[in-house]
Formats: C-alpha cells, structure tokens, sequence
C-alpha cells in the first residue's frame, strides 16, 4: 500500500477501513490512550533524571513579590507593606516544615498553626495572615491567583496589615517537585504601640484566611527604605529568597502544545469521518461522530483553560 | 424520535456546559479540576450509553467506543494538569 493510500485508509472512510476512519477504530483509540500513558510516566521519570533538560520554567523573587503585592495595594489605595526580617525567617521555617513533614497545609500535621511560626521568628503579632502557592512559573502569576481568590486577595488589602514575609524555596512534596511560596502578614505590637490608639487591646486572628476586622491604625506607614529590604533579606539564606530555573524544554508548554495538536487531528478526524459518511448516506454500526465531537471539544476548552499552580 | 434526538443533545450540552463551569470554579486547584474533568468524562460515557440504549442500537462495540473516548479525554487532561 502507497504512503498515499495509508493516509487515506487511516483518515477517510472507505471499504479499505470497514467506511469509518482508521484512526477512529477501537483498537487505535487503545493505541492513543496506552501513548498518552505511556507518555505520561516516561515524562516524570525523564524529568527526576534529567531536570535541567526537561522540567518547569520558574522565575519567582522575593523582591518581585514585594512589588507586584504593594502595587496592587497602592491600586486599592493602601499603603505599601515593609519587607520583615522576622516574618521572611518565620515564613522560611513554615516552608522547611512543609518539605520536612510532607505536607501542604497552613497547619503541619503535628497541629503547628502559622501563628507558632511567627511567633518563634520573635515577631510579637496582635494581626497576622497566611498565603500560601505552589508550583507558579512567576512572581506576577502567583499574586495574580492571589488576588483571583476572594480569600487570599482579603489579606494582600487588608488595611490594618503593616509588615509581610516571604519565602520561596524549592523541595520536593509528595514525591513531586515543587517550589513553594510562603507569603506572612502581620502587624507587630511594637507597631501597635507607635500609633495613636493605645487603648484598643491586641486582636489575634487564629485563622490563615481570616476576614475578622482588627482595629484601624490611624498612623501612615513609611515607605520602605532600601536598608531596611537589605536587612529583612540578609536573615534569610539565599536559597529562601527565590528560584530560577531555565530548562531546555519546558514540560506545561510541551504537554499543551502536544495536546492541542492531537486533539485538533482527531477532531479534524470526526469532522471528515462524519461529512463523508453523511454524504455517502452510509449505515454502520459506531457512535455518533457528533457526540465525540462535541465532548472532546469541550476537553480541549478545559485544556486551554488549565494554568500550572495551586493555592491554600 | 428527532424531538428524543434534540432532548438527547441538549442533555449532553448541558453535562458539557455544567462541567465547564466547575472546572472554572475550581481553579487554581488543579487537583479538583482533575477530578471534574473524569466526573465530566464519566457522564459523557454514560450519556452515550443511555442515548444508544434509547435508540436501542447499544452494541457492544459503541460501549468500548465511548469508554475509549472518555478514558482518551481523562489521559489528555491527565497530560496537562497532572504534571
């Protein structure tokens, strides 16, 4: 049989190939979802071999964090957050834990809350918040899933909030890899006692996610001075502060574009297995080409609709 | 039988429509989204099975045809999301 030939047995429907596609019978569908299995597994295991050849693009600061998070509490007309020592060395501690412990939680499973962490920094809290991301491939990807979800977004403007903390590290969860960003807010007593409101007694917010109101703290926050980012930044080892990674082949950009392309053959398949068989008024015994159509329409818009991260 | 027809697609578009909108829900969790995107695949199967079965030509070949086309769906969300 000619190259020819086979690409119309295996595309057209004809006596050849029983008149349904080739590429439509049951054992090539078997063939497809063995490949993709197959695939699947040889990914991870070639990605844990090999990870700066195959693996995930990342590019997430501390300091990109800071900007992007003070933007968008300068667009809500707040006023900036201050990089802390104390919180960044908390917030560090909170993602060694998670690595330690294999967990992905605000509280670890021997039931440390965030607050045991921020406390343990020596940061003396009367508000105090936790975000926490995994598996961003930016800095402005992850505030923007952040800000994307009522309950995080609560806490990057929350007026009442003075200083903020950051961690980002990478490990392994799970067995998979991951790069964690740990994100703490707090307004520290010290803070408390330089405002005007002395009287109004500490409120301690024991919940990650929290929408209690704290009391307002009519003192403006001064803007942050380079000094005191150096400082907050020299209490952390380097490896806290943020991850790059360049590999050669960027495994989401190379599974969706591998998706896309054979989900678009195969619905290019059922259109012309479908309009040919209509057109030769042929009866047979398959599903209907319409059906498939439709739902793998809809997986390829479920696809296109998935971004790399999760948040807690 | 067009009338059962039109019901029938109308059912899946809505399956469809209805899977769409928790697979948004659910971002960025991408765990969830996986598990909507089987429950999704599983109903299609089923769709199909009770759509054949009204039409009473359920044979055995379009049953493994529509597993084979949900479980082609789960293993390429299964591609994205899971790695």
């Amino acid at each position: 049989m000619s190259f020819g030939m086979t690409l119309y047995h295996f595309f057209i429907p004809h006596h050849t190939n029983n008149h349904r596609s080739k590429a439509l019978h049951i054992d090539i569908l078997l063939v497809y979802v063995l490949a993709f299995a197959i695939f699947n597994y040889g990914l991870g295991f070639v990605h844990r071999q090999i990870p700066d050849v195959l693996g995930y693009a990342t590019d997430i600061h501390v300091q990109q964090l800071l900007d992007d998070t003070n933007a968008q509490r300068a667009a809500a007309g707040l006023s900036p957050l201050t990089l802390n020592s104390e919180l960044s060395v908390a917030a560090a501690n909170k993602a060694q834990d998670m690595f330690a412990k294999d967990y992905w939680a605000h509280n670890s499973p021997a039931g440390q809350t965030p607050w045991d962490f921020i406390s343990g920094a020596g940061y003396r809290y009367v508000l105090a918040g936790e975000n926490l991301a995994k598996n961003f491939s930016t800095s402005q990807a992850v505030v923007d899933a952040w800000m994307a979800s009522p309950s995080h977004k609560a806490n990057i403007v929350k007026p009442n909030y003075k200083d903020i903390g950051f961690a980002v590290v990478n490990g392994k969860i799970n067995g998979e890899d991951t790069t964690l960003v740990v994100q703490m807010f707090g307004t520290s007593v010290d803070s408390l006692a330089e405002a005007s409101t002395p009287s109004k007694p500490p409120v301690v917010i024991d919940q990650a996610v929290s929408t209690q109101q704290a009391p307002q703290v009519a003192q403006a926050i001064p803007t942050q001075a380079p000094a005191a980012l150096a400082s907050a930044q020299q209490s952390l080892g380097s490896e806290f502060l943020g991850v790059t990674r360049t590999p050669a082949i960027n495994i989401p950009t190379l599974t969706r574009d591998i998706v896309f392309v054979f989900a678009g053959v195969l619905l290019g398949v059922l259109a012309i297995d479908a309009w040919v068989v209509s057109r030769r008024k042929i009866v047979r015994v398959a599903g209907h080409n319409i059906a498939h159509f439709l739902f793998l329409s809809a997986i390829v818009i479920l696809a296109g609709m998935t971004a790399r991260g999760s948040l807690l | 039988m067009k009338n059962a027809h039109i019901i029938h697609y109308i059912v899946l578009l809505l399956i469809l429509a209805g899977g769409i909108g928790a697979f948004y829900y659910a971002a960025p969790n991408t765990d969830t989204q996986f598990i909507i995107g089987v429950v999704t695949s599983v109903a299609y199967v089923l769709w199909g099975f009770i759509h054949h079965a009204m039409n009473r030509d359920l044979h055995q070949k379009i049953v493994v045809e529509y597993v084979l086309i949900g479980a082609i769906a789960i293993v390429l969300l299964a591609t994205v999301l899971k790695h």
